[in-house]
């Protein structure tokens, strides 16, 4: 514990470090493995998609792929940019508003009294448990008895309260400790204010690990385009890569899914690098432990 | 919990009700979106599960037979009840692994090292890759064995002592090593979370006091985190089985549209599904649950004896009481 400050990289290479970095070389190889195939395999020629035995990396990249999966897009009748801004808007609203529910359930039922706090906790832990697939029929039949399908809020809706985000969220208020808590009141400050102001910072870390995690399941999502939505208008673009890929499934398919995949996948990359570092270094906030 | 909801029978003050109001307000968002697409149509779901559904022309054909779907898939299914004990093994089995491995990454990412940042990165993006379609073409490619973990050896080896549908879930883990691997992402992100929130002057502490550092990890890093690895083993049942690669998702999804089976009989599945999935979590939770320290415990025990005193002192009372009365009536005969 010598080195002091709140950067996350010591500036400079300490000889200490020499163990931890040979002890997770080896293992950031192995898990870097479909990281990297992911970004070779977009790149491949034809001839090396289909290649006996197949082959790892490319050995001649093109961008071919990606201007057959434009092509193709611009043949169709709505335009990709319609895709793209309905999965933004739809995974935006999901993450802000699943991150907002269920920080305030985690408040409520971590840290204040009320009748029934138990029971509600058991039926998050049971939903938990339940599958999406066995759902899927009855949550149908309550969209279409509420009138939302075809419109945004089918996409919405059914993702706003997540069990698993609340149950990770939970786990973290909890940790917080009750004394803070109390002084707050005794300074006057409501149960809003408590949570604005002592609850959401000090579960930073918890917040930006839950919205990375619904922003991911939300943005591969094919359900709720699916099942609950007919206007090709309001789908979203993991719907559209997942049928340019598959309507032509011979072998020119192949080729577009692969650089599809990479393009559905550079967001998440993207959502990652912005909020990892509030998964770090929350200790300079928190103030008491 | 019932009884502690008995003990607990004393009207509210006004600070409480208070509280309690508040209590509502936060959680009745919540609450009405799990109630609407949750719990309804689970119930439904339950209830679809007892009957025979079929889709005519002329609307949803609904009769009621039962628990005819459950001895259907006990008795005749071939596929389901198999799947079922080997998801159940397996899972049991890659828990620990992830549980352990996801530990020992964030132990090593909370050090102080050079390009932290890209190494967290790296280990946490295969969760994304794996939950897409590309899991497909990168297992077609051969990318999820280890060619040099040599299965067939650890097969036989396994057969000659243990029942065969054990030794088969168990070579099955090793063949998937790799992949279960792959799903510790989340996992380790959690934990690294957690062990930031460790404070560093405990560790100086131990140290001024001769510590090692494996002794901070066992007398400090551990007790510390005992909640997270609850939550993580929980997460981790969860995020396995529930996730679209697992192929008894897919024998669900193939019933629901099958003619001869149909969403009565898929519901029934994945009410059973469901039910060996608690099993699971509750196996885990009976392992990890937190076991209190030794100052818990003397608390509990001077509250224990303190409420038998009372009750004591109570019965005293009470007996007083009665010998009073029993003193006056007889002193009124008198």
């Amino acid at each position: 514990m010598a080195y002091k400050g709140n950067r996350i990289n010591p500036r400079k290479f300490e000889k200490g470090q020499l163990k931890i970095v040979l002890a997770i070389l080896p293992l950031v190889l192995f898990m870097g493995l479909p990281i990297i195939f992911i970004f070779s395999h977009a790149f491949k020629p034809m001839e090396e998609l289909f290649a006996y035995p197949p082959k790892f990396f490319v050995s001649n990249p093109t961008l071919d792929n990606f201007s057959k999966l434009f092509k193709a897009s611009r043949m169709a009748g709505i335009p990709m940019s319609r895709y793209v801004f309905n999965s933004i808007l739809v995974t935006g609203i999901v993450v802000i508003g699943s991150i907002i529910l269920s920080t305030a359930a985690g408040f409520a039922l971590s840290k204040l009294k009320f009748k029934g706090k138990f029971v509600l906790m058991e039926i998050n832990q049971g939903a938990l448990m339940f599958v999406a697939v066995a759902v899927m029929i009855p949550r149908y039949l309550t969209i279409n008895f509420l009138g939302i399908t075809n419109t945004y809020l089918a996409h919405i809706l059914p993702w706003l309260a997540t069990p698993v985000a609340l149950f990770l969220i939970k786990q973290f208020i909890d940790q917080v400790p009750d004394s803070l808590i109390e002084a707050a009141y005794i300074d006057g400050a409501g149960d809003f204010k408590v949570y604005t102001k002592i609850i959401l910072p000090m579960i930073k870390p918890a917040i930006a690990t839950a919205a990375i995690l619904i922003f991911q399941q939300v943005w591969v999502d094919l359900g709720t385009s699916n099942y609950y939505v007919n206007d090709e208008g309001i789908k979203t673009l993991a719907f559209y890569m997942n049928t340019l890929a598959n309507a032509n499934n011979t072998v020119a398919g192949q080729g577009m899914a692969a650089a599809a995949s990479l393009i559905m996948f550079l967001p998440n990359l993207i959502m990652f690098i912005l909020l990892q570092k509030s998964i770090m270094n929350t200790m300079a906030h928190s103030g008491i432990k | 919990m019932s009884k502690k909801a008995k003990v607990k029978k004393v009207k509210l003050g006004k600070l409480e009700k208070r509280e309690a109001r508040y209590g509502y307000l936060f959680i009745l968002p919540w609450f009405i979106g799990v109630l609407v697409f949750l719990l309804i149509p689970l119930v439904q779901s339950f209830q679809f599960s007892l009957a025979d559904i079929r889709m005519t022309p002329f609307g949803r054909l609904i009769t009621f037979v039962g628990h005819e779907n459950y001895t259907q898939i006990w008795l005749e299914d071939k596929d389901f009840p198999v799947m079922l004990v080997s998801y159940f093994l397996e899972t049991l089995l890659s828990v620990p692994i992830i549980v352990v491995f996801a530990l020992i990454i964030a132990m090593l990412l909370n050090g102080r090292i050079k390009f932290k940042g890209a190494f967290r990165l790296i280990f946490f993006l295969p969760v994304i890759i794996v939950s897409g379609p590309v899991m497909l073409m990168l297992t077609g490619q051969g990318a999820t064995t280890i060619n040099t973990m040599n299965v067939q050896a650890i097969n036989s080896a396994l057969n000659q002592f243990l029942p065969q549908y054990i030794a088969k879930s168990i070579s099955e883990v090793f063949g998937n090593m790799v992949t279960i691997l792959w799903y510790s992402g989340v996992q380790i992100l959690i934990f690294l979370s957690a062990l930031q929130k460790i404070d560093a002057s405990l560790y100086e502490a131990a140290k001024m006091d001769g510590g090692s550092e494996w002794e901070c990890f066992w007398k400090i890093t551990l007790p510390t985190i005992k909640s997270m690895i609850l939550l993580n083993a929980v997460y981790t049942v969860i995020a396995t089985s529930n996730n679209e690669s697992n192929p008894i998702i897919n024998i669900i999804q193939n019933a629901m549209f099958a003619g001869n089976k149909g969403y009565g009989y898929a519901s029934a599945m994945a009410w059973m599904y469901s039910v060996a999935e608690t099993l699971i979590i509750g196996i885990v939770a009976l392992v990890l649950v937190t076991k209190r320290d030794a100052y818990d415990k003397q608390v509990k025990k001077v509250k224990k004896d303190r409420v038998k005193q009372n009750r004591a002192i109570k019965r005293a009372r009470r007996r007083g009481r009665r010998n009073d009365g029993k003193i006056k009536k007889a002193l009124n005969s008198k």
